[in-house]
């Protein structure tokens, strides 16, 4: 768990990092790098990070083969409202990445069953998703894998949650009537199938699915906890976000960090001294 | 310079939205096909994006301004005709051409009162005519000769009519091949085309042609009238939906008899046409549209209050003009210049004089000589919309919005013109903060740049 100060600060971060996996992977139209993405105001800050990385010429993502998390059933694709929009809108337009590698769920396809099957058909003839950032809900969810969904899920239709139709009426001129009821969304197994999970959580709404998620067990009621059996998670909270953990889990981590910091710059001082320094452990967090 | 799919992006740019606002948002164009892109549909459905990225250092991006009213310029007149078809289209190309430079990219080449046999060929000459370097033309504006002999301003006295026949008078002077329905007009389907005439609805049968005129596709615009309340009222019914240049050549605001002026506070729920003071024993109401308005923001035609006034009353149906004479010439020198009646004019920077007066065109000025005033040689329709955001205190996007949408509405071709909506032909200005013209662009192509 990483924490910063503000929302901006936390997409800064997460852009910055994302950016170092993307060039150091160093992505060809052979072996591109697959990157899985969210909706949500939660990541915005991150995306207007990583198009200014764009636009400075730090960062491109010619190489860069991206699947969205889910999207609504039955909206039209150019509604104000659909996932395809808010991808155009945040950050697609903005950025150099070629429109064939772009992947999101078709929310109006005529059989929605066959559409997730191949989604996850195509996510595999890809070699996996390499990172997959993500966001949370207030109820804990990851995607829209609402509290009860299966922790193995894979992708598929998803009714969603009171909870989040009336959370989502805010984007719909606050009428839940027009808030779809249903979702094509990938499942909890298929973000935990990936190599390295990173989950953005900010604001004190989503305080208490983090303390949940992180400081109690894994439990379908808050899917987010299956990350505790994924082996390369790393969540990044602003300061708001962390108000329902304990002081303790808190100065942990920040204390964590800092030994991080510490063992990395010892690290590079070898690596100056060009001395052998032991494995990599890149961005690891346990 | 040309991109290698076709399609160009405007990026770090503002656009004018329809609404009037200025947003901070990106653009897509084909500019092989000419037309504004909708950006999302051409990412998701045909996975494609532009190769070409333009970045345009925070300025505006703008539909092409678009001039209702405009005489001549650069020396050339619409209303002259010497029996040399091939000097009129030279003349044409000229100004279509040259006319960019001031970020007009459409226009409507206007003729004032003429003798009566010219019509119908002056007419058949100002067919639309577009080219690919130049602004579109996009058909005539025929102002008179059905107008109001004590309204006439600089027209020819000898040349006004009236039309005894109705609508068979209109046929036989502007020739009927020249006032046929739009889909025979037109002859084919991508063809865009506009036809306006200006006269007064008092005139002797003049009313009861506007209905048929409005129904074969013609806007019937009312101008240089005394028609009074009532009349002008049911000419609007009938299917007028323009003022030319509100104000100049019509009567005075009068409280009781608002006249055409007073259109503009029209309710909405007129009891009838004779009674538009609404009573309780009305026999029914109709709803009434206002029609859109021009009007001339040299500085000179109008008082900026008047402008003001105007504009806070109906801001929809705003439409900025030119009315410009053939003198229109952004670099005209400094100096003495042939104006019309052997009289001339001195100009020095900006300012204009009638010759062997010192009298400054535009103060004190009584109305006699304000009809026979020029029109600024540089009053350009960019700087009409400069001087209107500062006489009104509009934004740049609200007064940028009078000289593209607003015309481009009345006329009816708002799918293609004044507007960067997905399919609208990719006719743009490019703008400055300050609202000076930086480049012109036709059809996708840049064919102006400042510097």
């Amino acid at each position: 768990l990483i924490i910063r100060d503000h929302p901006a600060a936390v997409g800064e971060y997460i852009g910055d990092y994302i950016a170092k996996r993307i060039i150091d992977f160093a992505p060809t139209p052979e072996k591109p790098f697959v990157l899985g993405l969210p909706t949500g105001s939660s990541p915005i800050p991150t995306y207007k990070h990583l198009v200014s990385l764009v636009k400075a010429g730090k960062l491109s993502f010619k190489n860069v083969v991206t699947f969205n998390m889910d999207e609504y059933v039955g909206l039209p694709r150019d509604h104000s409202e659909s996932y395809h929009t808010f991808m155009f809108r945040e950050f697609f337009s903005h950025i150099d990445i070629d429109p064939k590698n772009v992947n999101i769920l078709d929310g109006n396809a005529h059989d929605l069953i066959g559409e997730c099957k191949a989604y996850e058909e195509k996510i595999k003839s890809y070699g996996g998703i390499e990172l997959f950032l993500g966001g949370i809900g207030e109820d804990g969810h990851i995607a829209f894998n609402e509290p009860g969904s299966s922790l193995v899920s894979r992708t598929r239709i998803k009714t969603l949650a009171y909870d989040t139709i009336l959370a989502n009426a805010r984007f719909f001129n606050n009428d839940i009537d027009a808030v779809p009821r249903m979702a094509l969304t990938v499942g909890v197994g298929t973000v935990l199938d990936s190599r390295e999970v990173v989950v953005v959580v900010t604001g004190q709404r989503k305080s208490l699915a983090l303390s949940k998620a992180i400081e109690e067990g894994i439990n379908h009621l808050w899917t987010l906890s299956a990350l505790q059996n994924h082996p390369w998670a790393l969540i990044v909270a602003d300061e708001d976000a962390t108000l329902e953990l304990h002081v303790k889990t808190v100065k942990y981590f920040k204390s964590i960090e800092q030994v991080q910091n510490e063992v990395e710059a010892r690290h590079a001082a070898l690596r100056a001294k060009g001395l052998p320094q032991g494995d990599e452990a890149v961005g690891s967090m346990e | 310079m040309s991109s290698s799919n076709g399609l160009v992006c405007f990026t770090n740019c503002l656009i004018p939205l329809e609404d009037g606002s200025l947003v901070k948002r990106d653009l897509w164009i084909d500019e092989r096909r000419g037309v504004v892109l909708d950006a999302q549909k051409t990412f998701f459905l045909n996975k494609e994006r532009p190769a070409k990225v333009l970045d345009m250092g925070g300025n505006i991006v703008s539909p092409g301004f678009l001039d209702s009213q405009i005489n001549g310029a650069y020396g050339f007149d619409f209303s002259v005709y010497d029996g040399d078809d091939e000097a009129y289209r030279k003349g044409l190309k000229l100004i279509s051409t040259k006319i960019v430079e001031t970020g007009v990219t459409a226009l409507i080449p206007t003729i004032i009162t003429q003798e009566k046999s010219l019509y119908p060929k002056l007419l058949n000459l100002l067919r639309p005519y577009s080219c690919l370097t130049g602004a579109t033309l996009l058909g005539w504006h025929a102002e008179g000769p059905f107008i109001q002999m004590a309204k006439r301003g600089a027209h020819a006295p000898s040349f006004l009519r009236s039309a005894p026949s109705g609508f068979k008078s209109l046929d036989e002077t502007y020739g009927a091949s020249n006032l046929v329905h739009s889909e025979d007009w037109l002859m084919n389907d991508s063809a865009l085309g506009v036809r306006i005439i200006t006269a007064a609805p008092e005139v002797d049968g003049v009313l009861d042609s506007v209905k048929e005129l409005t129904d074969r596709g013609i806007v019937f615009s009312i101008g240089h009238s005394i028609a009074t309340t009532d009349i002008a009222t049911n000419a609007v019914r009938k299917g007028a939906r323009l003022i030319t240049h509100l104000f100049n050549a019509m009567p005075q605001l009068h409280h009781r008899d608002p006249s055409i002026i007073g259109l503009l506070g029209a309710s909405p729920h007129l009891a009838s046409a004779f009674h538009p003071i609404a009573s309780s024993d009305a026999p029914h109401t109709i709803t009434f549209v206002r029609p859109f308005y021009e009007l001339i923001v040299d500085g000179i035609h109008l008082h900026p209050n008047s402008v003001r006034l105007a504009y806070n009353v109906h801001p929809e149906g705003c439409i900025l003009i030119t009315d410009a004479m053939k003198i229109l010439d952004p670099h005209l020198k400094d100096g003495i210049h042939e104006w019309r009646d052997g009289k001339r004019f001195v100009k020095e920077g900006e300012k204009l004089y009638l010759e062997g007066t010192d009298t400054l065109a535009g103060r004190h000025v009584n109305s006699l000589l304000a009809a026979q005033l020029p029109t600024s040689p540089v009053v350009t329709l960019d700087k009409c919309v400069r001087n209107f955001s500062r006489f009104t205190g509009c934004s740049l996007g609200e007064a940028i919005k009078c000289a593209t949408f607003n015309p481009a509405k009345c006329l009816g071709i708002e799918n293609r013109k004044g507007t960067l909506r997905p399919g609208a032909d990719a006719d743009l200005v490019v703008l400055d903060r300050t609202g000076h013209v930086v480049s012109t662009w036709v059809a996708g192509k840049q064919v102006w740049a400042r510097g």
